[in-house]
């Protein structure tokens, strides 16, 4: 009974953390950093864009090191397989949620800036394999029904592993109309003025934050819901015991 | 400095406010959702 309430605690003490940070972040993003001088206030949606679209580049890794660990413990041990496929699907979602949230936002910026919502070119378009591969994860973990669903998942995270990549060189390798790498460039021209780096920091960490908390959130949802379904199936073994008797 | 120029007609001030109003309730409307479901999925023993 100790452990639940010092982990409630931690819980607790975390999102009261984070939701601070986010404001502060936000803050800084919205009142603190200057105007830019091209493309003005429009240029604040970066704050929120970028973090999205680094995370949502860093939480398919959690989800494919977990998977990679369920195909590993499926048969060795059933008990280590379970969590490690709790912590896949927590994963996942939280990929589908920053991952949209990334399109969403870069539609919404791709629109004032360049005058469209979207264009064919290799970020944007690796981007929209990733979120594809993601929904068609969580897709077939709800509708399959063969009793292979958790390692067909596991197989189907690989194939976004290999996308992540691709997803984050594309900038690199191609000439795209998506801006080119400001971060870790290579390039001592690129780069922000260092004015913007307490916003980009707090923003970045504040939803890092924020998605270890989601992923928390939900690998204890789904631990609870595989806790049922065994109770469940104990309950029925029990039932047609009782009932051959 | 005020937020207030944030809510004007144009285009750049709908777009930012638009993006900083879906991102809180995107993420916290997953979030309550998650909480939700982890209140009402309780162990069969309870």
């Amino acid at each position: 009974m100790e452990r639940p309430r010092i982990a409630g605690s931690v819980a607790v003490g975390w999102f009261l953390l984070t939701l601070a940070m986010i404001v502060y972040a936000t803050r800084l993003a919205l009142v603190v950093a200057p105007t830019d001088a091209l493309q003005g206030n429009v240029f604040r949606i970066f704050f929120y864009h970028v973090p999205h679209s680094m995370l949502s580049l860093v939480w398919p890794y959690v989800n494919l090191v977990a998977s990679a660990g369920f195909l590993f413990w499926r048969r060795r041990d059933p008990l280590k397989a379970l969590t490690a496929d709790a912590v896949a699907v927590a994963s996942a979602e939280v990929t589908l949620v920053y991952a949209s949230i990334c399109l969403a936002t870069g539609m919404l910026w791709g629109r004032v800036e360049w005058g469209i919502w979207w264009t064919w070119d290799a970020r944007l378009t690796s981007m929209l394999v990733l979120w594809l591969l993601y929904v068609s994860y969580l897709i077939l973990r709800q509708l399959s029904s063969v009793g292979q669903t958790q390692t067909l998942a596991a197989v189907l995270s690989i194939f976004a592993g290999i996308d992540v990549p691709i997803v984050y060189m594309s900038i690199r390798w191609w000439r795209t109309q998506h801006p080119a790498p400001v971060f870790m460039s290579g390039d001592p021209d690129a780069g922000v003025d260092k004015s913007y780096y307490p916003a980009w920091e707090a923003n970045i960490l504040a939803w890092a934050m924020w998605g270890l908390l989601l992923i928390a959130m939900r690998y204890a949802l789904e631990r609870r819901r595989q806790q049922r379904e065994q109770d469940a199936a104990l309950k029925a073994i029990e039932d047609s015991l009782e009932f051959t008797r | 400095m005020k937020l207030s120029w944030m809510f004007g007609p144009t285009m750049e001030q709908r777009h930012l406010l638009y993006v900083y109003v879906l991102v809180w309730v995107v993420q916290g409307g997953y979030a309550a959702w998650v909480a939700w479901q982890w209140w009402r999925t309780r162990p069969q023993d309870q």
